[in-house]
């Protein structure tokens, strides 16, 4: 039943695999590429089964709709400002001459078939991603899995998180409508604020001065090509590094430093992996057919001299048009040359030192707590109270600055001036990080006093006895605990399959 | 945990503290210490020769809409009762109604307005109410006819459209003995065929015009000082019109700027595209744009799914 | 992904407990799983059907997406419910290569690489040179050929002496058409339809008053007949500056609301805006046609370097 391990064996007994014709296949496949040591060591391979450490596969199967849809989306879509007649379904824009990356973005909305449920799914998807990137990031970060070894693979996160947001931004600027072009006008803004060589670089950038009919294209070749190539070189280094120093778990019952305890790849996690991928992709898809997004129709093709009120560009741009708005109107002019304070600190500064930060804290940690060691074992947030309150005050600022980028919305929904919105944002972007973080340490401080805290209790069951006494009795185990009371074991490499004839009439040996 | 609420305290009192104050420093304008609307802000010098009376709703002169009309229609006394052309007419109401709207302006309005509808109650002082004089008969049933006159809260800063106490020929009545003190126009206008008008040219004068206030979707927002704009969604196609060439409250006016035959389009994609907007897309999330879709994508999708994930993980 | 030690290999026999199902009753669960399955197939083909009879753009939605759904909460369910529930372990091995592979390795690098290169001291640094030169010269491409200079452009406008003021349609404006409260986009009379009309020479009229109308010492010929002008551009981000409150006599920049008083020059009053907006000074010609004195009266639109 076995070839030797180490060294040839004849290669007539290789070709005669006990496996059946798909035994065979790897045989040849072994031959040509050496996949047996490999692949064998793949497939064993085991992954910690907490649920947490999904969240970071939501953002890679978001990723593969965005890749799938978007593919459908570039076989119609035309990334040119040049200027057609509109002559499609929809009436109002009917004689308009608009330019024809509008036009086929309306095209794809009316006449392809399903081409809408495209558009509307790759937008969610992109909602979706990054979102699902900020959680996965928040869930590393808390449990302190960006620590040696992994430092590189957090950073790659980080950039990976940044692209994905600059991603989105140059997507949905591509349909070229009234809402996402002021979003352009606003970024040409920005770079013109960066002092001695802004108005070059926006030149630079668009071709001349705004709007000029070189943006568009050049955004949808960054959109498509440039960025999701990063994004999958990225994608691929971060994978094969968890592959190869294998996942973090958290500590617990047979769980140390030096080993993993979970699930094998084959069969299990591929189960779990492929199955949530299409529960992903269903949900988008959902989404993309249930809920309206980016109704471009509505908006109208981009004129510079019209605007609409109440326009916010998409979430993750939300926290730089917070910033924009409570940002003070301080300008510097003095020797003929002026540096937009209000523009270039909110839009460029603000976040620059946020994201470096954000990308320099497993360096700032180590150097902060002296700590070079390699770790395996992740940290429940509340065991490192200093490093959980510094995180939720940074998301804090982030999540306030998003907030203060619907001054208007919100002005308008509870009826308070927009002028006190406006100010209460920009007393609020301060005060609420900065309390964040003594109310959260404390938290952490408390929730570490408490005995059993966080682990899943035992339901007991309470019955009265016909004579009056109450008895307790522990509920029976719910499906997931039952298997944490086992020691784990080694995946084992063949299975005794008897799946034959029954032992005795009534019962049935069952295989999995 | 008493501990932490202790904790908690200081930071809560600082807070609410915090709030309060700019509560109480930065709630502009009128809504506490007057009791009239939010005066038109005079920045007139002696130098300057400005004859803005309080309650700047004249349009000073015939607008263009009367002067520019292909269509003049004058009674037998050779007052002009109805202007206008193809697109739209515009229609004095009609005589009979006046000793009616004499009687309802004085149950409804006189009590603000004064008993000659010239801003001045009794008891009362000048410029505490505006001037209804001269206005012309949209203006007036513009007002009345929406539901914000009359007001609920006088000392709102803006009057908010609400169920109408009077009807639509009541309304018209009032418009009819106002104007009577002092004839002038607008009158209540009649938009033709607006099935037939060009919506696209609509969409795009809609763009241009009236998007920066209401929004392009026309579901209106706050604006400066609890002022706002309100939504488009239930405006029957007379009062769009008024309120375009009359221009109520911080709305501007649009007069010799837009012609009819472009008020006219403007109407149909408002009450088109506007109030029956076309949703293949699915649920339309209020029209909030990208605030309602992020928070839609954050709860349920990645919320959901994080959710998904908790079901298949283990908690350990 | 490699390990020398492959450690012991283990047959399981399926009484094993790690090799039980999750789930209290494998058999029901297995019938439930099957009937999501089911459920999921029969989304997909009505997917399907949907697709080539052309229905309403959400049915292809809720099939495709609930058909997709159903499938994956099947399979996912048949991963954790009914295949062996572990807990399963492997060892970590060292990441790192053992003391003898590290010394070679970096004897390797140093001394046959830097070490070799560095015998020729010369070369390395003319090579290195080389080098560098070809890095900054293979940018030139991208920092020079993809745009212009800015030169004067960003304080050019199409506005001079004389200029027609007109609106969206080419129609020049007459001093009779704007009622006091009224406002309307205007471009240089051409430029209406330009990219240079629309971006950069958009300007907002207002007519505050019936006579003429001064807005700051110095501009007393700029506001004939109640008439101002102001650049549509926001000083502050380039937005135009579209939302007119007539009795507070304000303009409001929609996208981050900073607010300009029409009465002193556009003077920034609140919000992020540090100037106020250029103003443009006009004229009545006469036929009554509005039209421009000269320029604006400094650079339109956000601040820059050269801006002074």
């Amino acid at each position: 039943m076995s070839t030797t391990i180490n060294g040839t064996s004849s290669s007539k007994q290789a070709d005669e695999s006990p496996y059946g014709p798909v035994g065979k296949v790897l045989n040849e496949l072994d031959d040509r590429l050496g996949i047996a040591k490999g692949g064998r060591s793949l497939v064993d391979k085991i992954f910690p089964d907490h649920w947490s450490f999904m969240l970071g596969e939501i953002a890679l199967y978001s990723f593969v709709v965005l890749i799938a849809t978007g593919i459908f989306l570039t076989l119609y879509y035309v990334p040119s400002q040049a200027l057609v007649t509109y002559h499609g379904a929809y009436l109002p824009l009917r004689g308009q001459h608009v330019s024809e990356a509008y036009a086929t973005s309306i095209d794809l909305s009316f006449g392809v078939r399903a081409g809408l449920l495209m558009r509307q799914m790759h937008h969610w998807a992109c909602d979706i991603f990054i979102g699902a990137m900020v959680i996965h990031m928040a869930r590393v970060f808390f449990t302190g899995a960006f620590r040696k070894p992994r430092e590189l693979n957090y950073t790659i996160g980080i950039t990976m998180l940044i692209m994905g947001i600059l991603n989105g931004f140059l997507g949905y600027s591509l349909p070229d409508d009234l809402v996402s072009g002021t979003g352009i006008r606003i970024a040409f803004s920005i770079l013109e604020s960066i002092p001695v060589v802004g108005t070059y670089l926006a030149y630079l950038l668009f071709g001349g001065p705004f709007p000029g009919t070189a943006i568009l294209p050049r955004f949808y070749i960054i959109h498509v090509l440039l960025i999701p190539l990063i994004l999958i070189g990225m994608v691929t280094v971060h994978l094969f590094l968890l592959v190869r120093q294998k996942h973090t778990q958290f500590p617990g019952k047979g769980r140390t430093e030096r080993n993993v305890v979970g699930a094998p790849m084959v069969p299990i996690f591929a189960a779990k992996a492929t199955g949530f991928f299409f529960m992903v992709a269903g949900a988008i898809a959902l989404l993309g057919g249930l809920a309206q997004i980016n109704p471009i129709w509505q908006f109208g093709f981009y004129r510079a001299s019209n605007i609409s009120y109440a326009v916010q560009p998409d979430w993750y741009m939300g926290f730089l048009d917070g910033a924009l708005r409570i940002w003070p109107s301080w300008e510097w002019t003095g020797f003929g040359h002026t540096i937009p304070l209000e523009v270039f600190v909110p839009a460029l500064i603000v976040p620059g030192i946020i994201f470096t930060v954000c990308a320099l804290w497993p360096t700032i940690e180590a150097k902060y707590t002296k700590d070079t060691e390699m770790h395996n074992l992740l940290d429940r947030p509340r065991d490192r109270p200093k490093r959980t309150a510094a995180g939720s005050a940074i998301f804090a600022l982030v999540f306030m600055l998003f907030v203060a980028s619907s001054t208007d919305v919100l002005a308008n929904f509870t009826h308070v001036s927009l002028n006190v919105v406006l100010w209460a944002m920009r007393i609020l972007c301060i005060v609420v990080p900065l309390i964040t973080y003594p109310i959260v340490y404390q938290i952490c401080v408390e929730l570490q006093g408490v005995p059993g805290g966080g682990k899943r209790k035992r339901a007991n069951i309470v019955s009265r006895t016909e004579t009056g006494e109450y008895v307790a009795v522990p509920a029976e185990q719910r499906p997931g605990d039952g298997h944490q009371e086992l020691d784990a074991e080694t995946v084992p490499s063949y299975i005794d399959f008897k799946d034959d004839e029954p032992q005795d009439p009534g019962t049935k040996r069952v295989s999995r | 945990m008493p501990k932490l609420t202790k904790q908690l305290m200081l930071p809560a009192l600082v807070l609410l503290t915090v709030g309060l104050t700019m509560m109480i420093l930065f709630s502009g304008g009128s809504s506490s210490a007057t009791t009239s609307p939010e005066a038109i802000p005079s920045t007139v010098s002696a130098a300057q020769s400005l004859t803005v009376p309080p309650a700047a709703y004249q349009t000073g002169r015939l607008n263009s809409g009367a002067a520019n009309s292909t269509v003049r229609v004058h009674n037998s006394s050779g007052q002009l009762i109805a202007y206008g052309n193809r697109d739209i007419t515009y229609v004095a109401p009609p005589d009979k109604l006046i000793p009616l709207g004499e009687a309802l302006y004085m149950q409804n309005c006189a009590s603000c307005h004064g008993t000659t509808a010239n801003g001045v109650p009794a008891n009362g002082t000048p410029g505490a109410y505006p001037n209804l004089r001269g206005l012309g008969p949209a203006t007036v049933d513009f007002w009345v006819a929406s539901g914000r006159m009359p007001a609920s809260d006088p000392r709102n800063v803006q009057a908010e459209r609400k169920q109408p106490r009077l009807t639509p020929t009541q309304a018209l009545a009032v418009a009819a003995w106002v104007n009577s003190l002092s004839p002038a126009t607008p009158f209540v206008p009649v938009v033709h065929s607006i099935k037939t008008a060009d919506v696209s040219d609509g969409f795009q004068l809609f763009s241009l015009n009236c998007a920066a206030c209401h929004t392009i979707t026309g579901d209106g927002d706050a604006l400066a000082r609890n002022t706002n704009a309100p939504s488009l969604r239930n405006v029957p196609s007379t009062q769009v019109v008024e309120a375009i060439r009359t221009g109520p409250g911080n709305m501007p006016r649009f007069t010799g700027n837009l012609s009819d035959e472009q008020v006219r389009n403007v109407v149909s994609y408002v009450t088109g595209y506007i109030q029956h907007p076309r949703d293949p897309g699915g649920f339309d999330l209020g029209g909030l744009g990208p605030v309602a879709e992020g928070f839609v994508a954050l709860s349920f999708g990645v919320g959901l799914l994080a959710l998904v994930a908790f079901w298949i993980g283990d908690r350990t | 992904m490699s390990d020398d030690d492959l450690g012991s290999f283990s047959t399981a026999s399926p009484d094993d407990p790690h090799m039980q199902p999750l789930a209290r009753n494998p058999e029901r669960a297995e019938q439930l799983i099957a009937l999501t399955l089911v459920i999921g197939i029969v989304l997909i083909v009505l997917f399907g059907v949907a697709y080539w009879y052309n229905w309403q753009p959400w049915t292809f939605g809720v099939t495709l997406g609930g058909g997709i759904l159903f499938l994956g909460f099947g399979i996912t369910a048949w991963g954790k419910y009914l295949m062996p529930k572990g807990p399963f372990v492997e060892e970590r091995h060292d990441l790192r290569g053992t003391d003898e592979e590290r010394d070679l390795f970096g004897a390797a690098v140093t001394q046959r690489g830097a070490g070799i290169l560095g015998r020729r001291k010369v070369l390395a640094g003319t090579a290195g040179l080389g080098l560098v030169a070809f890095g900054v010269v293979a940018a030139f491409p991208l920092l020079r050929s993809l745009g212009p200079l800015p030169g004067k452009t960003p304080t050019r406008t199409g506005w001079r002496k004389g200029t027609y003021l007109v609106d969206s349609t080419g129609r020049a404006v007459h001093v009779d058409d704007l009622a006091v409260g009224g406002i309307v986009t205007v471009y240089p009379k051409g430029l209406q339809d330009t990219d240079q009309g629309q971006a950069t020479d958009q300007t907002v009229l207002i007519r505050l008053s019936d006579a003429s109308f001064t807005t700051r010492p110095g501009r007393e010929t700029w506001g004939p007949a109640g008439y101002v002008a102001y650049s549509k551009l926001c000083t502050h981000l380039g937005c135009p500056v579209g939302l007119y409150e007539q009795q507070l006599e304000q303009l409001v920049c929609p996208c981050h609301q900073s607010m300009f008083d029409v009465t002193n020059g556009a003077e920034p009053d609140f919000g992020p805006a540090p100037r106020p907006l250029p103003q443009l000074p006009l004229y009545v010609d006469g036929r009554g046609y509005v039209r421009s004195q000269d320029g604006f009266d400094q650079p339109v639109g956000p601040g820059y370097w050269e801006r002074s």
